[in-house]
């Protein structure tokens, strides 16, 4: 635990590199290149500074900088694409957000970074962790906050299936930040509305496959068509008959069966 | 002043054998043998624990410790000020601490709170000068110490003074951290619940959890069955208080729950599992985790335990797809608390969104309250689910906009993404055309033809032989000592023979005459 004169001349030292980052930062469109370096270099200073959350530091300025650093590199790390580097700094700010909320002050990124990590959560399909994420927030945040309430309703339309909502909700997203995610999340989509029209219709012509896909060139259709293995009729239309009819009933499975049978046949003789 | 009087009396007179004790007035008197009556129960107890202290058997303990519930609600402030006096006689400071906690009901005993040494009154001198061997070997044994201190708590959280109650669980407490005796575990374990139990009344639960952790740590190293159990119970309705999921998660993960626990404390462990797996969208394993937990509490008493189990349950059948049985809701102990949890039922079975909507919106408060909320608002996809369910066995031929208003939904292209992912999902078997806009529904195949009766059987089947075992291993319980008094196998053959002889003896000897 370093002692407040150490703190201090930390704090010295990492202000004015702080200071230059917001400075970097704060210019549109941001400097991605130096914004990276700025941010190792303050993370060093912190490390050695143990300006992260410790039980009896009262010395809340370090921890104040400590915060909005890491919700700089999370931003960042979107910017940049780099989805490992935004979950690790989100992973580093949830002590910041949730333990301690009595000690500084509140950040007023917080839900907007709290809804960034349940949209990339939801475009990763781990509906798990998403739920888990979900229970640490209060239900009024839930309905009222905008930054939650987007991938919230996201999650229902997908369990719902009106996949048009979620194109649709692309439209309006509460911040420029989500759209990463919403690419990454639109294109999981398209997979599983393939899947959902193989089993669901029985033929479609080619446009209006391209339509219920939102798919605008053909070159992306097609792609799809090749992954799923869909054959292009003379008609240029795609037939699904075959996966219709269950086959099923004609064969008996002996193995299963007999197994389960072995099984009972056990079991009773135990009793016996 | 009087009552000391009356302790004194009928000290004197018990081993004179003669009943003169009498009060001043009648009504007292009643209250008097009510509460007499009461302190002789505790005074057994404790003889209870001292025997089980002798033998080691553990048996003596658990049944003292069952009977605390009914000795709980007949514990008064008078029972428990005598009950310290008869056993501390010899102990004044500890007697004072615990008489501290409790609040006197006659003015003439002024004591403050705290460890201060208050002045004795004589009467006091003269009972404590009474020292009879009985009563100071009693106390020296840490368990019966324990015992009464945990009456005092007892008494404490149900009189509602909460802040003294948290003085005397932290003391009681660090008592049951400085030995290491194997008698004392049930009791310890009864300990650490109650003081958990107080901090979560004070809202301060946060600030125990790495004192839980240490004993949980302690308590496995020394193979203290009942002792890890509880603990781990602790631990885990600590963290789902503070809805902290992930940490839960991982301590079940990392922990092994022992085998030989008490059946509370399995029901309570389930019930806990069931909540957390329901979270995580398992619902079939949660379903089976509550359902063993509903089984394994006790079937009469326990009902708030029951009520809320069952709230989780109802839950998870809908998320399952599954209504839940009319005859769970009928049940007269059951029946008011699950009353909004029927309404939704209807709703979702009706298929009505609307209705679902007002249901959501009346009981919101209580089901945050009962920490269902974020589990019912997913039920919205089952609600449209159901809806789909039954529009595609009344129609053959149903155009998209039709159904949209139906299901109230949106508009038409929702609903035929909607039934396309429904189809895709199995809820309904049914061919869409797209170019005309509507949906088919396929010709019904016949159930008996496929597999489907074969793999319901087969799970009922598993179910029943599961439940076989775990009762056969239930039943291998009873100790040693009780098995040989019993008859063995063997020797009841030889009796019956014998008695087959006699029998036969007997009518051939009737036969003669």
């Amino acid at each position: 635990m370093a002692t407040t004169t150490a703190i201090d001349a930390k704090l010295k030292e990492a202000l004015p590199v702080y200071e230059k980052l917001k400075n970097e930062w704060g210019r549109k469109p941001p400097n991605v290149g130096k914004t990276d370096e700025l941010l190792n270099a303050l993370k060093n200073l912190f490390a050695e500074g143990g300006f992260y959350p410790s039980d009896s530091s009262e010395d809340t300025r370090g921890l104040h900088v400590a915060r909005d650093t890491l919700e700089i590199a999370a931003q960042c790390a979107i910017q940049k694409g780099d989805i490992p580097a935004f979950e690790r700094a989100l992973a580093q700010l949830k002590p910041f957000y949730f333990d301690l909320e009595n000690r500084i002050p509140e950040s007023p990124y917080r839900y907007l970074l709290l809804g960034l990590n349940l949209l990339c959560l939801l475009s990763q399909n781990r509906l798990a962790d998403f739920h888990t994420e979900l229970e640490l927030l209060s239900p009024k945040i839930i309905q009222t906050n905008p930054y939650i309430k987007h991938p919230v309703s996201l999650e229902q339309y997908l369990m719902e299936g009106s996949y048009n909502k979620v194109f649709l909700a692309k439209g309006n997203v509460p911040s420029p930040l989500f759209t990463f995610f919403m690419d990454i999340l639109l294109n999981t989509i398209r997979d599983e509305i393939a899947h959902c029209m193989e089993k669901s219709y029985r033929q479609v012509s080619l446009n209006e496959a391209a339509r219920i896909l939102y798919l605008n060139n053909p070159e992306e259709l097609a792609e799809i068509a090749k992954k799923h293995g869909w054959k292009l009729e003379s008609d240029q239309s795609f037939r699904f008959a075959d996966n219709q009819i269950k086959h099923e009933n004609e064969r008996v499975p002996a193995d299963e069966i007999a197994t389960q049978m072995i099984q009972y046949a056990r079991e009773m003789e135990i009793i016996i | 002043m009087v009552e000391l009087h009356e302790i004194e009396m009928k000290e004197v007179d018990a081993p004179s054998g003669s009943n003169t004790a009498n009060a001043p007035t009648t009504s007292k008197d009643e209250k008097k043998d009510a509460n007499t009556l009461t302190l002789d129960d505790i005074k057994e107890q404790v003889r209870t624990i001292e025997k089980a202290v002798n033998s080691k058997e553990p048996r003596f303990i658990l049944r003292v410790l069952r009977a605390l519930a009914t000795t709980r609600k007949r514990l008064n402030e008078d029972v428990v000020r005598r009950l310290v006096c008869f056993y501390y006689g010899s102990n004044t400071s500890e007697r004072e601490i615990l008489l501290g906690f409790i609040q006197p009901v006659s003015q003439s005993m002024d004591v403050d709170t705290g460890k201060t040494n208050t002045p004795v009154t004589t009467n006091e001198k003269q009972l404590v000068s009474r020292p009879q061997t009985s009563r100071a070997r009693a106390v020296a044994l840490p368990e019966v110490d324990l015992y009464i201190h945990l009456i005092v708590l007892l008494h404490l959280i149900d009189r509602n003074s909460l802040k003294s109650a948290l003085d005397c669980a932290k003391r009681l407490v660090d008592k049951t951290s400085v030995l290491n005796r194997r008698t004392l575990d049930l009791l310890a374990a009864k300990c650490y619940f109650y003081y958990a139990r107080i901090f979560e009344l004070n809202n301060m639960l946060d600030t125990i959890r790495p004192f839980l952790h240490s004993r949980l740590r302690t308590a496995t190293l020394r193979n203290d069955f009942e002792g890890t159990a509880v603990l781990i119970n602790l631990l885990l309705r600590n963290y789902l208080h503070y809805n902290l999921y992930s940490q839960a998660q991982k301590l079940v993960l990392k922990s092994v729950f022992p085998d030989h626990a008490s059946n509370n404390e399995w029901a309570r462990y389930l019930y806990y599992l069931g909540r957390i797996r329901a979270m995580q969208l398992e619902y079939t394993k949660a379903h089976q985790n509550l359902l063993t937990a509903i089984r394994k509490a006790p079937q009469q008493t326990a009902v708030g335990f029951r009520q809320n189990a069952h709230k989780f349950l109802i839950t998870v059948e809908l998320l399952l797809g599954d209504i839940p049985d009319k005859a769970t809701f009928k049940n007269p102990q059951l029946k008011r608390s699950l009353d909004p949890y029927y309404q939704l039922t209807l709703a979702v079975r009706a298929g009505d969104l609307s209705r679902f909507k007002e249901v959501l919106d009346a009981f919101s408060d209580r089901f945050q309250q009962e920490k269902t909320w974020s589990l019912i608002i997913r039920l919205r996809h089952n609600v449209i689910k159901a809806g789909i369910k039954m529009i595609s066995l009344s129609y053959t031929k149903i155009s998209f906009s039709d159904v949209a208003q139906k299901l109230q939904l949106d508009s038409p292209e929702d609903a035929e993404y909607i039934v396309a992912k429904a189809i895709r999902d199995g809820v309904i078997e049914a061919s869409i055309n797209h170019e005309q806009g509507y949906v088919q529904s396929r010709d019904i195949v016949d159930v008996y033809t496929t597999r489907e009766p074969m793999n319901a059987f087969h799970q009922r089947i598993e179910f029943c032989l599961k439940v076989h075992n775990e009762s056969v291993k239930a039943m291998r319980y009873p100790p040693k000592k009780y098995q040989e008094e019993l008859e063995t196998a063997q020797e009841r053959r030889e009796r019956e023979q014998e008695e087959l002889e006699y029998a036969k003896e007997m009518a051939d000897d009737e036969d003669d005459f």
